[in-house]
């Protein structure tokens, strides 16, 4: 039943895009894991920059950002969205074209991007590094992306359309809003890389991270949270604890993100007033994001024995739990007050990796595990391997969580420090001294993660080719059936 | 069993069902959820109240708390909380710890400084801040120097002098070393042949003839030598020509070269290419003469005085 069911799925639904979509995922996720652990170990073993301007952590940073960022959870989004919008809505993609030039136009964004950093153009501006040519072309397939979706789901053959869907349409349109705005720039020539924003000075500023906050909210946790309402519930057998609760936090979530940006710029430039609208938006904000962090949970309750049973749902609580972590934190971040001992620290770099390691990565693995080994109509090549992926990612997240912790508190408290004279107690390079053992502890809990990483992309290649094998024997045997008779 | 259990409290689901089973029950919203967010409207609504919030008419809504501060004229005022008026008043703070002690050394010698142990506390403290944010660059955090690059201030041996007032000379106004490049007027062999000389001047090995032709050399009106690090090679602090004969490396490389054939290579080349790169900026300006005495004291310190 189940297998003709599957059988009859492959002509039903384009499966081809979210193929390539979910092995491209695994593969920018290595690339973005090591490229981010390579930088960690240049902040602790310097020598590492082999006094190249190549290899250096400014032009290597956004290669990771925007490696994992844009290539692992992007494509991980793209892929998880066709999936659940085809079948949640019982239709195809409206187009297998422009599904197909989706894939091609957005993996061309990141090698460009990530070429573009290597060779030293940047626009400066975090998480929207790249120069204005490649930002059209994230336009492009930006809008065909959007008008797929939506147009996917007018074509639905269900009356409603799921939670799971809301969450991807917000993320789309909200993507392309962001993207849209902070990257009004002016080239200086028609055959130049460098442009100018049309903003200047505090607007830019804000504009940035307007850009930026939203960017978390939208894309890393928006979308995320509808890979969530499809995914958790499937892999559970059991069905969403509440109807209402997501209608609520999805409207709460979607309101209450566009007003926080301005925390980012506490103790600027900015007026006083943008940044205390911003910090108490924040707090506002906590309770609509743990709604979902509730609405994940308890959709377990009554099956919480899987957690012993199943590493697959673990990851997935594990993520929520993260995400419940780093929701409570940030809002308690953007109080002014606290803002002032943890801004330009570590302590910020802790805090979007409890985010990203642990909701966007830890989210992403449960639901490719969940979905690839469906997409090839066969098991898990390794469960085992799973289960070691789920302890290196985890031992890694809480080293990285609390190297960052120690290391940013120690330096906000070192550089406020004052002694008994009125005279600032430690120099700048004495707090860069004192970060060595935490930068070290950091770039071994990314080696744990990045080595999870590596094992689920050799898992998964030999659940794909195990699944090629099965449907290569089932072939064969039809074929000899059919001869006999 | 537990499953059975579980149905027979919850609600119902809503109806409807996608993807063969995912389906959604409509539990109410949990009671402790929607108090919690209730709470922090009422944080919010508090917050916006201290701080300034929204924006009214031309203007703000200031809020409650505030902020009392002094001017640059010395003025005390009084404003609605914000960050430059937040900024300064910790400046104050910071200030008039400082005060008494900056007020003293206003008034006391530097020997006076150097000798008072509550005076040397404070030197410590402030020089060190100082140096940090304003030496350490170019002379490094302990003041150690970089061979090649910057004088090391933590050794008895000076290019200037070492008493307070020749640092504070140098620190006021600042210093530039300049040694010609003799490969324009000297040849190859001449060069070499100083080289071996200076060597010999600083307990180096080297070539004993070429060190006799450089000793000539070095006290000729050709290469005249002497004219800057004088007869006995011993150099001239009035303008900053370094002692050749103490051991002591600053642009010449010679505790990193290998060897003694490349000890004699790396005094050569400094004199084949001379150099123009011993630039200190000026202070007067930058900080308070306070701040330059300060410094003055912490630096000669480094040095173990004169």
């Amino acid at each position: 039943m189940a297998a003709s069911m599957s059988y009859s799925g492959v002509e039903q639904y384009n499966f081809d895009i979210v193929k390539k979509f979910s092995v491209m995922a695994l593969v920018w996720a290595v690339i973005g894991m090591f490229a981010g652990v390579y930088i960690a170990s240049e902040l602790a073993w310097p020598f590492l920059n082999f006094d190249s301007p190549y290899f250096s952590f400014g032009r290597f940073r956004p290669v990771h950002t925007t490696s994992v960022i844009f290539g692992f959870g992007g494509s991980a989004l793209f892929a998880t969205s066709y999936y659940v919008v085809q079948r949640t809505c019982q239709t195809r993609l409206i187009s297998d074209g422009m599904a197909s030039f989706t894939f091609w136009g957005w993996m061309a964004v990141i090698v460009l991007a990530d070429f573009s950093y290597v060779l030293g153009y940047t626009q400066s501006r975090e998480y929207a590094e790249m120069e204005w040519p490649i930002d059209i072309l994230i336009e492009v397939v930006w809008v065909t992306y959007l008008i797929l979706f939506v147009g996917t789901i007018m074509r639905r053959k269900q009356p409603h359309i799921y939670v799971a869907n809301w969450f991807y349409l917000a993320f789309i349109l909200a993507t392309a809003l962001l993207h849209t705005f902070n990257n009004l720039a002016m080239p200086v020539d028609l055959f130049s890389m460098k442009s100018y924003s049309l903003f200047a000075g505090t607007q830019d500023a804000m504009t940035q991270w307007w850009y930026g906050h939203n960017a978390v909210g939208f894309f890393l946790t928006a979308a995320f949270l509808g890979m969530m309402y499809y995914f958790v519930p499937k892999q559970a057998g059991r069905p969403i604890y509440s109807y209402r609760l997501s209608i609520v936090h999805f409207w709460a979530l979607g309101f209450m993100y566009m007003w926080v940006g301005a925390h980012h710029l506490h103790w600027t430039a900015l007026p006083d007033w943008t940044s205390s609208l911003a910090a108490a938006f924040s707090i506002l904000l906590l309770m609509p994001s743990w709604g979902g962090m509730i609405n994940g949970i308890m959709t377990l309750s009554g099956a919480w024995d899987k957690l012993r049973t199943d590493p697959v749902m673990r990851f997935m609580i594990v993520a929520l739990s993260f995400y419940g972590m780093s929701t409570f934190e940030g809002p308690m971040m953007s109080l002014k007050e606290v803002n002032a001992l943890s801004h330009y620290t570590d302590w910020t770099v802790g805090h979007v990796h409890s985010g990203a390691l642990g909701w966007v990565a830890m989210i992403s693995f449960g639901s490719l595990y969940h979905m690839m080994p469906k997409l090839w109509d066969t098991k898990i090549y390794s469960n085992k391997l799973v289960e070691v992926h789920f302890w290196l990612a985890t031992i890694g997240i809480v080293l990285y969580i609390v190297a960052m912790w120690i290391s940013g508190i120690t330096q906000g408290l070192m550089w406020r420090a004052f002694d008994e004279f009125g005279n600032l107690q430690y120099s700048f390079a004495e707090s860069v001294a004192a970060m060595m053992p935490f930068y070290a502890m950091r770039a071994i809990g990314g080696m744990f993660f990045l080595t999870g990483a590596v094992l689920m992309t050799y898992n998964m290649f030999m659940t794909i080719r195990q699944g090629k094998r099965e449907a290569a024997a089932l072939e064969a045997k039809l074929a000899a059936k059919l001869a006999h008779a | 069993m537990s499953d059975q259990k579980l149905q027979s409290h919850t609600v119902q689901t809503t109806g409807h069902a996608w993807d063969g089973d995912l389906q959604e029950y409509n539990n109410p919203l949990p009671t402790w959820w929607v108090y919690t967010f209730y709470a922090t409207v009422v944080f919010a609504l508090i917050y916006w109240t201290i701080y300034p919030s929204w924006p009214f008419g031309k203007g703000w809504i200031g809020g409650l708390s505030d902020v009392t501060y002094v001017n640059s004229e010395g003025v005390t005022r009084t404003h609605s909380w914000n960050t430059r008026a937040l900024y300064l008043a910790d400046q104050n703070e910071a200030v008039a710890a400082q005060k008494p002690y900056f007020d003293k050394v206003d008034s006391m010698s530097y020997q006076q400084i150097a000798n008072d142990p509550e005076m040397n506390g404070f030197i410590l403290s402030a020089g060190k801040a100082l140096f940090a944010d304003n030496c350490a660059p170019c002379h490094q955090a302990g003041g150690q120097g970089v061979v090649g690059f910057f004088p090391n201030l933590t050794d008895d041996d000076w290019l200037y002098g070492g008493s307070f007032e020749k640092i504070h000379e140098t620190l006021v106004q600042g210093r530039r070393g300049y040694m010609p490049a003799f490969s324009e007027v000297l040849a190859a062999d001449q060069i070499d042949a100083l080289a071996n000389y200076v060597a010999s001047q600083a307990g180096l090995a080297n070539d004993a003839a070429k060190a006799r032709a450089g000793d000539a050399l070095f006290h000729s009106e050709t290469a005249a030598c002497f004219y800057c690090h004088g007869v006995d090679a011993k150099g001239r602090k009035e303008i900053g020509a370094p002692n050749l004969t103490d051991k002591v490396w600053l642009w010449a490389n010679v505790p990193a070269a290998e060897g003694d054939e490349s000890k004699v290579v790396a005094i050569r080349n400094v004199i084949a290419s001379g150099l123009n790169k011993g630039v200190m900026p000026a202070w007067a300006g930058r900080l308070s003469p306070e701040q330059i005495k300060v410094l003055t004291v912490y630096v000669h310190e480094l040095g173990g005085g004169l």
